[in-house]
């Protein structure tokens, strides 16, 4: 069983199955694809992030030994290596699997709207939604908490897919191995509240940018700032928002070893829309490690002009009139205080376990470490494997060592042999 | 309640009328100050800039008189309040120190024994009397009074010395919001008045002062509202000097927290209070007249 | 092309660097970060990455071009011991605690400054301001005293009676931590 439909989990359920074993993939939101989905390009290579990831999707969902549990959760695990027992709740979608087929008509109905989870919540989806164009399975979900039973789905749907009455089902699994693959979330910077996240407009996180950059995303792909939808001309971005940082209240001293990296994609991506944008990083290290990278951060600065800013802004303030962004900085060179205004700024937060590691962890019986990232039973000789047998974890829910999506997909093959490993001279029921 | 009362050095020496509102909101509140007997002072950051272990000692010394009287003690300044905090919870977490410490406080007769807690002012009301009861005693609320509130420096931070408390600033605007006033949104509400460097550098004490009334006359307020007798001396005599250097008026009046609550509760303010106030606080007085 | 053997070289480079060559450079002092490190106000330098955030949140640094929180810091770490203690730098803390709260890595800059003004005292560095409050807390118990007049309207205003002091207390505490050693000097 391979829990998470990110990179890490279709790469791990996708060689698992070729060699010839029966993977259940069991995803919690209702499409597999996980990050990566949500990105525009991927670094350093500046490729289009849902080029790569699609295929990938397809061919796993695809895969006769792959059982897509998507909309699903593990709920109970018995049992040990070779013979797990796990109890999966099937959450209902209120619409029939086997009838649905994605044509969208009831979503274009639908008269209830929500904010959209996708899109980092920046535009709005309907009550009867497909989370995005490219979703696998391709099946349209109601959010029972947005829905308001007005049954125009049901009236509009050409094959007769809405069941309102479906309920929530219990099945459960007989698995060899169990792999995780929940990945990461993004800290929330209202946290701090020097940068103004949520109390300024045009403060966003990266990953709304990400969403605003996206051709499919809330804006169509264009940059455009929240508080006016003017393009912003001016653009800074802020490393270490929660990373790095050991306050009690705070407690992520880690590095989270990807965000420089995103960073500067994204600053690129920007100019790429915008060649006459000034684009500002503040960074307090450039962490540029891995092959192409450094050549990367050479590119942004020779080639695209990016500005590259050694402080750690101390605060931002908001222009009332304008809604344009004050950051307040020390320029190492000449050593003063100073300002400058921008019309945009965009914080790096630290990735953070996912919600709800906690509660699968202690339903697996795996240790997490005191971040809250799974635990390897050892860093050395046994990476991928938890502190119970048979259970395996890859990707970034092991915690920012990982670098980005060629590790995680490493890793998730690296699992997969390590299942066969252990698996090859067992008695597997 | 019944609390040893700390008053410190400035608000004897130069804000009497801070003390005075205090007494009358304790009498009527029920809150019995006993006074602390050869208490010294309580050692700010001017003379921590001088000596730790002198700090230290001056500080315990009045909380072991606190300790001796089995109360806990109430300051009314935010400076006070830092310093013997600080110490308090150095000395209850570190035995070397302590030890250190009391091997000095041994030649006064005292020892620190860890059985007191320090209060200031807002934080008492809060916790141990209750929001509830304050309401309840508001007998001419100051509806429709805009007030900029300035919780000062050291009534909040440094977060890791004061984060298990109460969350302090939070508590201030709720009380100065249930005498009927409103507290806005301002600016940079969280920085410093500049009080700290009176004496030892006015002209930065003064522009960093600037900063912060900046910020309060954008905002729209009418009057500043502080817990901290530095902060009142800081914004309202400051504000004077700022008119004479920088040649800019602000017009906005500074009340003790003490002063705004003890009006709200029917008690008037006499003759000899409101000429405490270097900025006059008519327009407030008058807010009262016409309710 | 300057081949760099050791990091002693480097730091005089810096050091020379920021400090316009105004400074002793022979006098760069190695152990200082730790002599400061080793104070109990002091302990936050080893750990500061010279993010620069402590600057950018200061009040006092928009306002005074010297004053610089991650400077004070660097030249603590790079040994310029005399320059950090004969400098008015740590004079124009305000103690606001902005620096200390915002500081990613505990380096504790603001409780660093006492550090430093304690070391500074001691080497005869202390503002005017600052003598003044110490000697009347020294003769007195308390750094500000009413006045006479202030007195008498105690009794006008039903103040109650005068916040008493014991000043043999004081003085046996301050003389005893040799407090007064440091603020009577050649006088």
């Amino acid at each position: 069983m391979v829990i998470g439909g990110g990179i890490a989990g279709i790469q791990a359920s996708s060689d698992l199955a070729n060699r010839g074993f029966k993977v259940y993939l069991v995803e919690k939101s209702p499409s597999i694809g996980g990050r990566m989905a949500q990105l525009d390009k991927t670094f350093p290579t500046m490729d289009c992030s849902m080029c790569i990831l699609a295929p990938k999707m397809i061919e796993c969902a695809r895969h006769p030994n792959v059982q897509l549990l998507t909309y699903s959760e593990v709920r109970g695990v018995n049992g040990s290596v070779g013979n797990f027992k796990v109890k999966v709740v099937r959450k209902p979608r209120y619409v029939d699997e086997t009838k649905c087929t994605g044509c969208g008509i009831c979503s274009d109905n639908c008269p209830a709207e929500a904010p959209n989870e996708f899109d980092e919540n920046l535009g709005i989806r309907k009550a009867i939604y497909m989370p995005f164009p490219q979703a696998v399975p391709r099946l349209v979900t109601v959010d029972k908490d947005n829905c308001i039973e007005c049954g125009l789905c049901e009236n509009v749907c050409p094959a007769n897919a809405v069941n309102r009455e479906q309920q929530p089902e219990e099945i459960v699994l007989d698995v060899g191995a169990i792999v995780v693959a929940t990945g990461f979330d993004m800290f929330d910077p209202s946290v701090i509240p020097q940068y103004g996240y949520k109390r300024f407009k045009n403060v966003i996180t990266a990953m709304e940018l990400e969403r605003t950059l996206c051709a499919s995303g809330p804006t169509g792909g264009h940059l455009i700032r929240p508080s006016d939808g003017k393009i912003p001309r001016s653009i800074a971005f802020i490393q270490c928002v929660g990373s790095r940082d050991r306050r009690k209240w705070i407690d992520h001293p880690y590095c989270s070893s990807i965000c420089c990296k995103y960073a500067v994609k994204d600053a690129v991506l920007i100019k790429e829309h915008e060649p006459d944008s000034r684009v500002t990083i503040f960074y307090i290290d450039m962490r540029a490690f891995g092959r192409g990278f450094q050549e990367f951060v050479n590119r942004a600065k020779s080639e695209f002009g990016i500005l590259f800013i050694r402080s750690n802004p101390g605060e931002i303030s908001e222009n009332p009139n304008t809604n344009n962004l004050i950051v307040w900085f020390e320029d190492l060179i000449t050593r003063t205080v100073h300002n400058a205004t921008f019309d945009l700024v965009v914080l790096c937060p630290t990735l953070i376990p996912r919600k709800g590691v906690e509660e699968l962890a202690k339903i697996l019986g795996v240790e997490l470490d005191n971040y809250g990232f799974f635990k390897s039973v050892d860093a050395v000789k046994k990476p991928l494997d938890t502190t119970v047998p048979g259970i395996f974890a890859c990707g970034y829910c092991l915690g920012p060592k990982t670098g980005d999506v060629p590790d995680s997909v490493a890793q998730g093959s690296a699992t997969a042999g390590r299942i066969a490993e252990v698996l090859a001279g067992m008695e597997v029921s | 309640m019944k609390y040893a009362f700390f008053l410190g050095c400035l608000i004897p020496a130069r804000e009497p009328n801070y003390e005075h509102s205090v007494r009358k909101i304790a009498s009527e509140l029920g809150i019995e100050l006993v006074e602390m007997e050869g208490a010294n002072c309580c050692a700010p950051f001017s003379i921590q800039s001088v000596d730790y272990a002198s700090w230290l000692a001056l500080a315990a010394r009045n909380l072991c008189i606190a300790e001796e009287m089995g109360l806990d003690i109430l300051t009314l300044c935010n400076d006070c309040y830092e310093s013997l905090l600080m110490t308090n919870t150095i000395l209850k977490e570190d035995k070397e120190t302590r030890d250190k410490v009391n091997e000095v406080l041994a030649d006064v007769g005292l020892e620190f024994k860890g059985k007191t807690n320090v209060k200031i002012f807002s934080d008492a009301l809060y916790e141990d009397i209750g929001l509830e009861k304050v309401k309840n005693a508001i007998k001419e609320p100051f509806n429709g009074l805009r007030v900029a509130v300035q919780p000062g420096c050291h009534l909040t931070k440094p977060k890791r010395i004061h984060f298990e408390e109460i969350v302090a600033a939070a508590a201030l605007d709720e009380l100065v919001e249930a005498t009927g006033a409103e507290s806005i949104a301002y600016e940079r509400k969280e920085a410093c008045c500049g009080g700290p460097l009176r004496g030892i550098n006015d002209e930065v004490a003064l522009h960093v002062a600037k900063q912060k009334l900046d910020g309060v006359k954008t905002a729209g307020a009418d009057c500043i509202v502080t817990v901290c007798p530095f902060c009142y001396n800081e914004l309202d005599m400051g504000q004077l000097e700022i008119k004479r250097h920088f040649k800019q008026e602000y017009d906005l009046p500074v009340l003790h927290f003490a002063e705004l609550l003890r009006m709200a509760m029917g008690m008037k303010l006499e003759d000899w209070e409101v000429k405490a106030h270097r900025i006059p606080i008519t327009k407030i007085l008058n807010i009262k007249e016409t309710k | 092309m300057i081949t760099i053997l050791n990091t002693e070289k480097v730091n005089l480079l810096v050091a020379h660097e920021i400090t316009n060559g105004d400074s002793d450079l022979s006098a760069l002092d190695a152990y200082f970060m730790h002599e400061v490190a080793n104070m109990p106000r002091g302990r936050g330098v080893l750990a500061c990455i010279q993010c620069g955030r402590c600057t950018s949140s200061c009040l006092v640094a928009r306002v005074v071009e010297e004053h610089n929180p991650r400077k004070l810091m660097e030249t603590i770490i790079l040994g310029l011991r005399s320059d950090v203690l004969r400098g008015q730098l740590p004079w124009h803390c305000l103690s606001c605690f902005t620096c200390l709260d915002r500081c990613p890595q505990g380096g504790d800059v603001g409780e660093a400054m006492f550090a430093i003004r304690n070391l500074a005292v001691r080497e005869g560095n202390i503002p005017n301001g600052i003598v003044v409050q110490a000697q009347s807390l020294f003769e007195t118990g308390r750094v500000v005293t009413p006045s006479r007049m202030a007195l008498v309207n105690r009794k006008k205003y039903g103040l109650g009676k005068e916040p008493t002091v014991d000043v043999e207390a004081v003085k046996k505490i301050l003389r005893k931590t040799s407090f007064d050693k440091l603020i009577y000097r050649g006088s």
